[in-house]
């Protein structure tokens, strides 16, 4: 059978459009066309839920002239007659690079120079990534290769976006037209565009997630303060981020997580974005609808697994196989939830898998009326466009697709698609061959002959004595056969001829090298009983459940808050009642109801907790998971990058920790320059959103380094990045706190003004890094500081001292033993390791009775993880002290219960077990701080999100649900479907020397 | 003037070395009268308590581990040690204690050396026996180690020592005892960018090096220095190999890799297998029972390798390869200085599911065994090398891991190290303080 013949060829029907070429000179007469076409008979659509029968599409010069069922065709028309097919407005992509240049990514590598400044020449931002200065339109040209691809998914308008940087300018809305690029654009300035991607940007800053978040706000406040103080500093830039900001604004995010971090920062900034998604937002779908952001949805997805081989199926992950089953799924749960989208093919890497991924969305839920709004009205209307694109109404582009039946039927073909009234043929499909026919050969008997299949792909057979299949294959209206005579026979029949009327004619040859003629006479159409056979089923695809998070150890039901009474148990309260033997706890509404000896409660689930220990849940001072980036190292000071805004909430290490007794834990930024980033701190709640991680209305904290890290001596070349001692560490804090004073005098002597002076006088511009400098100094954030050697520590609280502000925490405070006396005397608190030590050369001198020191003269002593797995084991690196000081045992517990909790200010809900705290409990199988201990269930707010036994109810389940996931691979690669060689992620361990960012790493066999 | 940084921060840890090198206590005298230790618990590192026991040495080997009622006491100079529990001196295989002082100065490292294909690189001769951290090692009861070099695809030779000792030589228990293969990764990460180049790349890679260590293999097996050929240090390194005398230590934690080594080292002939790391050794169990292959497993204080894992998958492992029957033993592989952790890497093996004397000797009797030296070490048995310690608690808990006292060889060694030594003297700069301004009971967190 001969491929379906497909052209793309500009018949140039219609040489009038919307946008001529008036200013352009010609070169020979004036050739000016009508470009008055009807299309009549068909059935148009005119929008998404608007169809007319027997209708008629005018148009003229590009545009619509008229369409419904009543136009009359006016004299000098050309006619086309549409009769049985469909039109349909031709799709508008919000989302491609059409017509643009290859973003390439700057290549940086460990140990490169570092790129402090910008090197773009010209009054421009100081950051590379901020580049609103661009404008699509400027760098667009048409490209007729591209468009080719994208019309013949039936697309005829497209935004153009240059995907490079953070701040990214404008984008441009053009047509699929092959014409100069003057006459394509349809709006210069359609939208605005951003990210958190630096794209080409050679500078380091920002090199993390949460650097490009603070950039993006600075650059908000920046650009409001310049156009305000216009005189103070020329900068293209911040006025064309203003510029910018009038137009609908698009943000790419890279996943669901992404969506809830730009709508975050849109919300900062009174901006509701239109967001690019990836195609997994139904895995966060209420906080993903709460954002009401409409979406430009992705529909990539993913070939299945091959699994084949159990230890590589073993390899997939639950996440990677349920997505595969449930990406095309995505568009019709948006749709359900009432969630507005529109598609783009833009992640498509074969632009052909365009529609039938649409059409697999619908067979997976989505309603034809709205798939065809997401690609028409929806993305017209988010840019502002419906009255061009989108519909088929008068005056508006002449934009639309012919197609051979309904848009989303399977057998379905686009045939043409107009773009600005230039018609694009698309596919040829000649005659539809099907139906019975009289088979005559020469002189012999006539046999049935029966065309069947779909009419692109028709069937032979012959039906005489034998029933036999043959080949036919066509080329518009001649045709080829060829068939054996019986079913035993290998000598083949063939037969060339042509379509006449309705009949099939012409000469052959017979298998003795005789010529003969021959011709099939139509007898009948195809029977119903044929046509239902050919018809593909349309099977009810069944998926599995959404689990939150989606993803190991997820659930379709998260566990739920209840009154729990704990009887008979070893009650560790770590308040003035000390241990108690044989006592009760009661957890109700997510509070500590009760602690004490027998107690009752009607309603409550008992839990005999005979042998068993009770204690206060876990709290991890110093920790690095649930983070999407630990480090924003690029520049020695970065306080204004939070670890709130890179939370990810999916990390496999909160069930762990669940597992391990952990209910709090902060989320420290790295320890890769002198002031870090604020700190996010945490409940392990699992399943839920990183917005509801965040522990409510806690302090702010910071992070702060020294040392090594800070001065990158295990580098190995030498930086110019200052500072490179830790002599310079000191002048980068009193440099940092100097500025912070005069940022804050100067803005105290603003708010001093009248309202009439203050309309008089230029505003200090907002600087969120000295914001949080100036916060610190008022005692509303805290410093938690890395920190390891006497010398250093000893400096920053001089430091701290002449510049008015304290210390928290010193944390990691190797040496915190040889200036115990000095931390004593400033108040700061020592969150340290148990044993870590000779690692590097400024732990040579650590020692294990670090922390005994520290908490036998009265600082408040935490024993931190700064590692995923240790942190599971906190309660035995707690005992270590008990072993290397004889330390009591009450003592150690609440170095990482009630002393993290005063270290993060939280000891007024959590960290011990008192009426009224928060429910965040552990049950012990066995003592607390014996290695032979481990949670049987840890509570979070009185919510067990840990539960052995659940937890092995979710193993079975999850076990059973990889079964079922790669049974259905198998069955869908056995059926032809494209497959992949699996992949494995390893979710990295990250710990605060982590610079570069890399949340998961992968891997493949060869 | 242009100064070499390098030099002066390598003359900087010159100096602080200089200066610890007092605190490495002295090893202790030969053994000089029969002791034996009276009263205790004794974990005999086979699997068998002997409570009330008594352990008896002379001439730095056991002559009575028992029952205290069955012990002849005459001549023994006798040591109550009642309520507390003996143990045979733990072992860590697979480190390189010794060979790296502070892992993030290079001067201090010696476990890596140049070149791809290094059996005829001896650890042994670099091992410092003046190392800070070994005595912080012995004080939670390791008292011997398997010093093994790392890096390439045949790092080199390692020899077991024991961790009392004034140089090297002193120190040696069996020398050259194995040689440490890492099979190339069959999983390669798949980084972002041209991935399929970049996969062919590693895979050409791959099946280069597999081609070199499979000529390396033929050649060494038929080699014979000084009859047929001129002296080849590589290939005569690799003689032991052939004829059983030496292990192969081939490193690998991925299914599939431990049977392709396994099957690709056989057929030239290599007689003792050992697999370390072995994460995935349970599902490849039968394979490694049918060709009689133990394992040093890794990976107890580790993260599953993936999400789907049970969470505790790591901390069940050595119960799940006892109970299918896989001849193991654990090591600590997260750092140097946290070898003084083995204990506890087995206590936690005991918390989730091995029974605890199994725990026990999965760091004795079985490291022995597998190192070849559980005839001379691994278990308080008659006629083997007196290496035990005494706690008065549990040894494999942290809670209750205190030990008393150690013995190597007999010789009662000093248990005291630098941090000990930092402790007391930062102990009593306060207590000093203390005694001239009293300080507060509460303390405030800064707030």
């Amino acid at each position: 059978m001969k491929k379906i013949l497909t052209i793309a060829a500009c018949l140039a029907l219609g040489a009038g459009s919307a946008m001529a070429q008036e200013t352009f000179p010609r070169n020979g007469v004036y050739d000016q066309r009508p470009g008055l076409v009807a299309l009549t008979n068909a059935t148009i659509h005119t929008d998404y839920k608007t169809t007319l029968n027997n209708a008629t599409l005018l148009i003229r010069n590009g545009k619509v002239e008229a369409v419904g069922a009543n136009v009359k065709v006016p004299a000098g028309a050309i006619v086309v007659d549409a009769k049985g097919k469909h039109i349909y407005p031709g799709f508008v992509d919000m989302y491609t690079s059409y017509g643009l240049p290859e973003v390439k990514r700057a290549p940086r590598n460990w140990g490169s120079p570092p790129q402090m400044e910008s090197t773009k020449q010209g009054a421009y931002s100081w950051n590379q990534a901020i580049r609103p200065e661009t404008n699509a339109v400027e760098l667009f040209k048409a490209d007729k290769k591209q468009a080719d691809e994208l019309r013949k998914q039936g697309f005829g308008t497209v935004l153009a976006v240059h995907r490079d940087g953070i701040a990214r300018g404008t984008a441009a809305l053009v047509t699929l037209a092959d014409k100069r690029e003057n006459e394509v654009i349809v709006l210069d300035k359609a939208a605005g565009a951003l990210s958190f991607d630096k794209g080409s940007s050679p500078q380091d800053y920002p090199s993390s997630m949460m650097g490009s978040v603070a950039l993006l706000r600075q650059t908000y406040f920046d650009a409001q303060w310049n156009a305000k103080n216009p005189g103070r500093e020329q900068n293209i830039s911040l006025k064309a981020f203003t510029d910018a900001n009038k137009f609908p604004q698009i943000f790419e995010a890279d996943d669901k997580l992404g969506v809830l971090r730009a709508d975050k920062v849109g919300d900062e900034f009174k901006t509701q974005y239109i967001i690019k998604t990836n195609g997994d937002e139904y895995q966060m779908l209420p906080e993903v609808k709460a954002t009401k952001a409409p979406l430009i949805v992705s529909v990539n997805y993913p070939d299945a697994y091959n699994v084949e081989d159990p230890f590589d199926a073993r390899r997939v992950s639950l996440e990677d196989m349920k997505h595969w089953e449930m990406a095309p799924a995505n568009a019709g749960i948006l749709a359900n939830a009432g969630v507005t989208f529109a598609f783009t093919a833009s992640d498509l890497k074969d632009k052909k898998d365009f529609l039938p991924n649409v059409r697999k969305a619908i067979k997976y839920g989505l309603s034809e009326e709205e798939a065809l709004k997401a690609l028409t009205a929806t993305p017209a209307k988010l840019l502002n466009a419906d009255k061009l694109v989108g519909s088929l109404n008068e005056g508006m582009l002449a934009n639309f697709i012919i197609t051979s039946d309904n848009l989303f039927a399977n057998d379905n073909i686009i045939l043409e698609n107009w773009v600005q009234g230039d018609r694009y043929k698309i596919t040829e499909v000649p005659s539809d061959y099907r139906g019975i026919y009289t088979l005559k050969i020469g002189n012999n008997t006539s046999k049935k002959l029966k065309i069947a299949g779909t009419p692109d792909k028709p069937e032979l057979s012959v039906i005489g004595q034998d029933t036999v299949n043959g080949k036919i294959t066509y080329s518009g209206n001649l045709v080829t056969l060829s068939f054996t005579d019986s079913k035993k026979s290998k000598e083949t029949i063939r037969l060339s001829g042509w379509l006449a009327d309705k009949n099939l004619q012409g000469e052959g040859q017979l298998p003795d090298a005789s010529s003969v003629k021959w011709s099939a006479t139509f007898s009948e159409a195809m029977t119903q009983q044929d046509k239902k056979d050919t018809a593909k089923k349309a099977e009810k695809v069944e998926v599995g459940q959404l689990i939150y998070p989606f993803r190991a150890y997820g659930a379709a039901e998260l566990p739920k808050q209840e009154a729990v009474l704990i009887k008979n148990a070893t009650v560790w309260t770590n308040e003035k009642d000390g241990k108690l033997e044989n006592a009760d706890v009661l957890l109700k509404n997510g509070k500590i109801a009760k602690v004490g000896k027998n107690l009752s409660e009607s309603g409550a689930k008992v839990i005999d907790g005979t042998g068993k220990h009770v204690t206060p849940g876990i709290i991890d001072e110093h920790s690095h998971i649930a983070l999407n980036g630990v480090n924003e190292g690029s520049q020695s000071v970065t306080a204004e990058v939070r670890m709130q805004d890179v939370v990810n909430s999916d990390d496999i290490n909160i069930y762990r920790q669940l597992a391990g007794g952990v209910t709090t834990s902060q989320l420290l930024h790295g320890s890769a320059n002198p002031i870090g980033g604020q700190s996010a701190i945490i409940k392990l709640r699992w399943g839920k959103s990183p917005q509801d991680l965040l522990v409510d209305g806690a302090d702010g904290f910071i992070k702060f380094a020294l040392g090594e890290n800070v001065k990158q001596s295990n580098r190995n070349n030498a930086s110019e990045r200052f500072p490179q001692s830790r002599m310079g560490v000191e002048q980068v804090y009193v440099d940092a706190f100097t500025r912070a004073k005069e940022y804050e005098q100067a803005w105290k002597n603003y708010n001093k003004l009248s309202k009439k002076q203050q309309a008089k006088t230029a505003a200090p511009r907002r600087d969120l890094e000295l914001d949080a400098l100036v916060e610190i100094l008022n005692d509303k954030r805290f410093i938690t500081c890395h920190s390891y050697v006497q010398s250093e520590i000893n400096m920053l609280i001089k430091v701290a001292d002449e510049m008015g502000f304290k210390v928290n925490t010193f944390t990691h405070i190797l040496e915190g033993y040889k200036v115990a006396d000095k931390m004593k005397a400033h108040g700061a608190g020592g969150s340290t390791f148990a044993d870590w030590w000779a690692y590097k050369m400024e732990v040579k001198d650590a020692i294990p009775q670090n922390a005994g020191i520290m908490n036998q003269l009265g600082i408040v002593t935490a024993i931190n993880s700064d590692d995923a797995e240790m942190a599971r084991r906190l309660n035995q690196e707690a005992a270590k002290s008990v072993k290397y000081t004889g330390m009591s045992e009450e003592e150690a517990l609440k170095m990482v219960t009630l002393n993290p909790a005063k270290l993060l200010h939280l000891d007024d809900r959590i960290g011990s077990l008192k009426a009224g705290k928060d429910a965040d409990v552990v049950l012990w199988n066995n003592h607390p701080l014996s290695i032979y201990a481990h949670p049987e269930k840890t509570f979070v707010d009185g919510i067990a999100y840990y539960d052995a036994e659940r937890d092995a109810q979710l193993q079975q389940d999850m076990e059973k649900e990889r079964m079922r996931l790669i049974q259905k691979m198998l069955t869908a690669k056995a059926g032809g479907a494209k497959t992949q060689a699996p992949t494995n992620r390893k979710a990295s361990v990250m710990h605060c020397e982590d610079v570069e960012h890399s949340e998961e790493e992968s891997y493949i066999a060869y | 003037m242009k100064i070499n940084k390098r030099y002066i921060s390598a003359f900087a840890a010159l100096l602080l070395s200089t200066a610890a090198f007092a605190q490495v206590p002295a090893p202790a005298a030969k053994q000089s009268k029969p002791v034996l230790l009276k009263g205790a618990t004794l974990h005999v590192g086979n699997g068998t308590v002997v409570e009330n026991a008594a352990v008896g040495f002379d001439n730095g080997k056991i002559t009575y581990a028992g029952p205290q009622s069955g012990a002849n006491l005459s001549g023994y100079e006798v040591v109550d040690v009642t309520g507390q529990h003996i143990y045979p001196g733990l072992i860590q295989p697979n480190a390189s204690l010794g060979l790296n002082e502070i892992e993030s100065v290079r001067a201090t490292i010696d476990w890596r050396e140049v070149g791809d294909l290094n059996p005829n690189v001896r650890s042994v001769v670099a091992y410092n026996t003046d190392s800070d951290i070994i005595p912080t090692v012995r004080a939670n009861g390791v008292l011997m180690t398997q010093v093994a070099p790392i890096g390439g695809t045949i790092a080199g030779s390692s020899s077991v020592v024991q961790l009392d000792a004034w140089n090297w030589e002193d120190a040696v228990v069996k020398a050259d005892e194995g040689i440490h293969m890492n099979w190339p990764a069959m999983l390669v990460p798949t980084g972002n960018r041209q991935q399929d180049e970049r996969l062919n790349r590693m895979k050409e890679q791959r099946e280069q090096t597999l081609r070199e260590l499979s000529q390396l293999l033929s050649d060494a097996a038929v080699f014979k220095a000084g009859k047929n050929d001129a002296e080849n240090l590589k290939l005569s390194a690799m003689a032991g190999l052939f004829d059983g005398s030496k292990k192969l230590y081939i490193h690998t934690n991925y299914g599939k890799e431990i049977i392709e080594s396994v099957n690709f080292v056989k057929q030239f002939g290599i007689k003792n297998i050992v697999i370390v790391g072995a994460g995935d050794a349970l599902a490849v169990a039968d394979f490694l029972k049918a060709n009689n292959i133990p394992v040093i497993y890794s990976g107890v204080h580790a993260l599953p390798s993936r999400a789907e894992e049970d969470v505790y998958n790591p901390y069940k492992m050595p119960y799940l390869l006892h109970k299918a029957g896989i001849q193991f033993a654990l090591d600590y592989d997260l750092s140097i200085h946290g070898i003084r952790n083995l204990p506890f890497i087995a206590g936690t093996a005991a918390a989730f599911g091995l029974d605890k004397e199994q725990a026990l000797a999965s760091v004795s009797l079985n490291t022995a065994k597998i190192l070849g030296i559980d005839k001379q070490a691994g278990s308080v048995e008659v006629g083997k090398d007196a290496t035990i310690v005494v706690s008065s608690g549990d040894l494999l808990d942290m809670r209750t891991n205190n030990v008393t006292q150690a013995f190597i060889q007999g010789r009662k060694i000093d248990l005291n190290t630098k941090q000990k030594y930092l402790y007391e003297k930062f102990e009593n700069k306060y207590k000093a303080q203390q005694k001239q301004v009293p300080t507060g009971a509460t303390t405030s967190a800064g707030k």
